[in-house]
């Protein structure tokens, strides 16, 4: 962790300092440390324990249990996949292996210039206008392979 | 020139079919004024540009930004009253959807809204409970549970603090009705939350909103920023707050359960029960948690009465129901109608039969935990105790049409991978069955698999059901063993050569 990093992060732990009676919120946290950082650190989890007042364990515990808690932070834009039924029976698959064989990387890894990190993911709740692929907010409907060049073309 | 108002939805899945791209090509074009309202949720349609005649509303379908010209000349537009889709819903909880603007407060209240408040404010605690157990509501989210014994255990149990939770973790693939509700309609949720507030005596709730609803959130986060701007949310000397509250990911913090941990910052994971949370939920208080629907429907039936909403629907299943088209379906949209047509009604009637140049194999209702229809069983009706009566769920309203390119053995690996992806890893039967289920059908797709993998499969599935702690690991088996049980011929082609000679 940077020494900037490690300013960030003290003022991220700031804002989610439980003020008794209210108890400690280990996820509220690690959300706001992941929204001011990209990510949460594993070398932070000391310094968030202490200002919340509980183990290193029950915070290490939170942040392996979401699967949208990370720990590094992804590429410049994260594409994710949807996976989920409706995408599934509209053959979101092809647009998936477009993505991969597109972009040439692995699910869940980061291409080397740092440009993009794939991963799938369960439902968006965009079923109705499915295949769907998210872009870091935007959500893009009725994606077919063809589509996948221009469709990343803007996210530099 | 004179501006002419038109209105365009601004939902997430309006702007994915395209809706944003057509807010931003027009922004400075001086003919139009764009009101971004909701979506009527007729998404095969989408974006659609509406208009006002003298007549009503005015349509044009799938529209490009070239077709602004066609649009403002008032060629080629039908009426909104005049597409089937929607004309033979039966709109009560998404009245408004199409119509209004979001977050237009004074919009809401125009529309009917606060109705339902209104009339709560003149009734005791005990009076409002009996208009619930009159309708007959049960929980929208999956386990339909009878929406007012609920409210009468935290009623009737003591506290200094109680809470009411909206259960905004819409995790079932399939699924969208919440999310139009909180970007749609947020007003609407908002009160029907503090009608149950007053009911049970609770002077905060929580909306517990999925990660992947960022837009949601944002519209939930507004709409109680104005409500509370407006002294609506403390009105008449009765204290209460609301607060968003964003998940991370997890399709287990749905069950109530796991939620409420989630909610109190920790890992989301389910619990043994036997305190329901009405007794003893959040930090250990009376706490209602019911799904973003469930509260959507409670305004109409406290404005027009319990035995308005008890009069629609069957007999074991009254109002309306938020169905949500999706899959191979020609047009995949939202259908609010009353409990009792059936799936195959559904499915022709709304969804239009098959997407062009498909053939229809299976659908499944009810999420990712719910079973799978071939076209021999469609004359099902839609309610709690026909599907109930033949071992699958309603859910939460979701139905996935797959079409005949859909390998079964992968979409039971798929469903089996999904669970062991998302097992919380209380109980055994789920963390482990599902991964060994994942393990068989890899097998089977590999080609490695004999008659005794599908015995195996079939006697793991039973397990699971058996002695799961939850929905997740109880029902991960249902699309499985109804894949294996409609299509078995999918899975013993892929057995290998040795077992089938045997």
């Amino acid at each position: 962790m940077t020494t900037q990093h490690g300013q960030r992060l003290a003022e991220a732990l700031e804002t989610c300092r439980p003020v008794p009676p209210a108890k400690p919120n280990i996820l509220k946290a690690l959300l706001a440390v992941q929204s001011a950082l990209g990510h949460v650190p594993t070398s932070g989890i000391p310094q968030i324990a202490q200002a919340l007042g509980v183990t290193d364990a029950q915070v290490a515990g939170v942040l392996s249990y979401y699967s949208d808690l990370r720990t590094q932070s992804p590429g410049r834009h994260l594409i994710r996949v949807c996976m989920g039924e409706s995408c599934t029976a509209n053959h979101g698959g092809r647009v998936f292996r477009a993505i991969q064989e597109h972009v040439r990387v692995a699910v869940g890894d980061t291409t080397p210039e740092g440009r993009f990190t794939v991963e799938q993911m369960s439902c968006a709740g965009n079923c109705a206008v499915s295949p769907t692929v998210m872009i870091d907010e935007d959500l893009c409907g009725r994606v077919t392979p063809s589509d996948v060049p221009s469709l990343l073309k803007p996210y530099r | 020139m004179k501006t002419m108002r038109c209105y365009l939805a601004n939902d997430t899945s309006s702007r994915a079919a395209g809706a944003g791209r057509l807010a931003d090509a027009w922004s400075e074009r001086p003919e139009i004024q764009l009101i971004r309202t909701s979506s009527r949720g007729a998404f095969f349609l989408e974006p659609m540009v509406e208009r006002d005649t003298p007549d009503g509303r005015e349509v044009w379908f799938n529209v490009a930004p070239d077709d602004l010209p066609r649009i403002v000349g008032g060629v080629g537009g039908t009426p909104v009253a005049g597409i089937p889709f929607l004309q033979q819903q039966t709109r009560f909880t998404f009245a408004n959807f199409g119509i209004t603007e979001p977050l237009a407060l004074d919009e809401y209240q125009t529309r009917g809204g606060l109705k339902g408040l209104t009339a709560a404010q003149g009734l005791s605690p005990e009076a409002m409970i009996e208009e619930l157990r009159i309708s007959r509501l049960r929980g929208r989210g999956g386990a339909a549970f009878p929406v007012w014994e609920k409210w009468q255990v935290a009623h009737q149990t003591g506290s200094e603090q109680k809470y009411v939770v909206a259960n905004a973790d819409e995790g079932d693939a399939g699924t969208y009705c919440d999310r139009m509700i909180m970007e749609g309609d947020p007003f609407r949720l908002i009160e029907g939350m503090m009608i149950c507030a007053r009911a049970i005596g609770a002077t905060r709730g929580y909306i517990y909103c999925r990660y992947e609803y960022p837009a949601a959130a944002r519209a939930m986060r507004f709409a109680i920023q104005k409500a509370r701007e407006a002294d609506l949310l403390d009105c008449d000397d009765y204290p209460f707050d609301l607060e968003v509250v964003v998940g991370a990911g997890s399709y287990v913090c749905g069950e109530e359960t796991a939620l409420l941990e989630s909610l109190e910052g920790r890992r989301g994971v389910v619990l043994a029960k036997p305190a329901c949370p009405a007794e003893s939920g959040l930090y250990g208080k009376p706490t209602i948690v019911s799904n973003v629907l469930t509260f959507a429907t409670i305004p109409n039936i406290l404005a027009n009465g319990g035995a308005w909403h008890a009069s629609l629907g069957t007999e074991g299943s009254r109002g309306t129901m938020a169905l949500q088209l999706g899959g191979r379906v020609k047009q995949p949209g939202l259908v609010e109608i009353p409990f009792g047509l059936t799936l195959r009604r559904v499915l022709d009637q709304f969804g239009g039969g098959m997407a062009p140049g498909s053939r229809f194999k299976a659908v499944q209702v009810g999420g990712p935990l719910g079973s799978l229809f071939p076209e021999s069983q469609l004359d099902i009706p839609i309610c709690y105790d026909a599907f109930a009566e033949a071992g699958a769920i309603l859910g939460h309203g979701g139905i996935v049409v797959y079409d005949d390119e859909t390998d079964m053995v992968e979409l039971a690996r798929h469903f089996m991978a999904f669970t062991a992806d998302e097992s919380c890893g209380k109980c055994t039967p789920c963390r482990v069955g599902s991964v060994r289920g994942r393990e068989i059908l890899e097998r089977i797709q590999a080609g490695g698999g004999t008659a005794e993998s599908l015995d195996l499969l079939k006697d793991l599935g039973e397990t699971m059901k058996a002695t799961s702690l939850c929905a997740l690991g109880g029902r991960t088996p249902y699309p499985v063993l109804t894949a294996i049980k409609h299509f078995p011929n999918e899975f013993k082609s892929k057995l290998s050569a040795f077992s089938r000679q045997q």
